[in-house]
């Protein structure tokens, strides 16, 4: 329960950093609050010969960037829960980070790092999927951006090439007759959890135009819902059908069977988080109309 | 090895360390600070919480080497031997300890919860509290003392405002 040997450097510049992992490639990683890489090296799952401390560059903060919500990969997660920006056009987001760890982990805790470890029940990877957020990833060679329904391939594997770091997520700001809502099961508050599922919608005239939903959970990284995307499309806000919703997507998937709970007990789970999500996001869109 | 410097509980120490130390294992055999408790080592028990430039932080996921120049306080800082800080003594009349094991680390993830609340001069719900220690495991108590305490540590606080 003690990390192997590694190699310790403080970054002091961005450029800097990136130079480090170029040069370090599959032996190097980038620290920032630790609170996943840490627990994964201490159990030995991850033996970096190279850590790059990143805590004090400037890669912080929450602001609108043209027609995108920019959060940048230091933001630690206490932040979300204050931040006017994320309350006013993202209350699946806002309703998600309630579920982040414990005080001490969202104090420390980063956007960056949470994305990059990709636990296959983590909040922020299920939060970035449901709203088609960008990862732009920098490395010497360059930027490049990578939609999150690509980005994140199984447990723990993402598609950062050695080399890279995550220096930014990019959420579209959707339009002004929309919301959403999440909702995430664990054992233990604060814990990864069982099960998630997120909502957002876009209405007009009482009916839901276009919707989004992902799921944590069902697989080994979070997953859209195209099939129920697609059902409630022109349905009523004040009878949305989210209970056949729920069964016609729990019958869709195939999750994993563990010592948490049982695939059977999973997918009955995932059936009603899905039905009360979306109740709760149509409610939401209610009030708002 | 690298050379840092730590002020641990008012006192500094320039030390030599491997990167793959631990604070909290740097904090216990360089600093003979045995108030810090490693339950789990993977950040999941709480209990080697101390507090990293004045706010809590999980000893055990952070390295010493990332440490250097900072001001650490463990729970020796609280109320010595005495165990006389206002949390300490309600921890102690309202049983919110059997064992003792998790109790540095929920003293020192609380003391700031309890001096936030007395500063903003109100008593937290039970839900707030709950909130405020999800993050340490406690096996003996099943936590009614512990919120029990916090409540009487926040009272004698607000009492003492208000004298």
């Amino acid at each position: 329960m003690r990390p192997a040997s590694f190699e310790y450097h403080r970054a002091t510049s961005l450029d800097h950093a990136l130079e480090l992992l170029h040069e370090f490639g599959e032996e190097g990683r980038p620290i920032a609050g630790g609170q996943s890489l840490v627990p994964m090296m201490n159990f030995r799952l991850a033996r970096p010969g190279h850590l790059v401390d990143i805590n004090r560059l400037p890669l912080g903060g929450i602001e609108i960037d043209g027609q995108v919500l920019r959060i940048g990969a230091l933001t630690r997660h206490e932040a979300y829960f204050n931040d006017p920006l994320i309350a006013r056009h993202f209350p699946a987001f806002l309703d998600a980070v309630h579920y982040i760890g414990h005080p001490t982990i969202r104090r420390n805790g980063s956007i960056g790092g949470s994305i990059s470890h990709a636990d296959p029940t983590a909040e922020l990877p299920a939060v970035a999927v449901l709203h088609d957020a960008d990862i732009v990833v920098r490395s010497v060679q360059g930027t490049r951006k990578i939609k999150a329904v690509e980005f994140f391939l199984s447990a723990y594997v993402t598609a950062i090439e050695p080399g890279e770091m995550v220096v930014a997520l990019e959420f579209p700001l959707p339009p002004s007759a929309s919301t959403g809502s999440f909702i995430e099961q664990s054992e233990r508050s604060g814990d990864f959890g069982t099960a998630s599922i997120g909502i957002t919608l876009q209405f007009a005239g009482g009916k839901i135009g276009k919707a989004a939903m992902v799921c944590s959970g069902a697989d080994l990284f979070p997953i859209r819902a195209p099939e129920i995307e697609e059902f409630l499309v022109g349905k009523a806000l004040a009878d949305p059908g989210a209970a056949e919703a729920g069964r016609i997507f729990a019958a869709s998937i195939d999750p994993v069977d563990d010592h948490i709970a049982s695939a059977d007990y999973r997918r009955g789970l995932i059936a009603e988080l899905t039905r009360r999500a979306i109740e709760a996001a149509c409610t939401r869109a209610l009030d708002k109309s | 090895m690298i050379d840092i410097t730590l002020e641990v509980n008012g006192a500094s120490k320039t030390l030599s360390v491997e990167p793959r130390r631990l604070l909290a294992d740097v904090l216990r055999h360089e600093f003979g600070m045995s108030g810090v408790h490693i339950g789990c080592a993977h950040g999941a028990c709480g209990c080697c919480t101390v507090h990293l430039d004045g706010t809590p932080r999980l000893s055990c996921l952070t390295f010493a080497v990332q440490c250097d120049g900072a001001s650490i306080r463990t729970v020796e800082s609280l109320g010595g031997s005495e165990a006389d800080h206002v949390l300490q003594q309600a921890f102690k009349s309202e049983h919110g300890l059997q064992c003792g094991y998790c109790t540095p680390g929920f003293l020192m993830t609380l003391a700031p919860f309890v001096e936030e609340m007395v500063a903003q001069k109100r008593m937290p719900e039970e839900g707030e509290i709950r909130e405020a220690m999800s993050g340490n495991i406690c096996r003996c108590t099943g936590y009614q003392g512990i919120v029990a305490a916090v409540r009487k540590a926040v009272t004698v606080g607000l009492d003492a405002g208000a004298a």
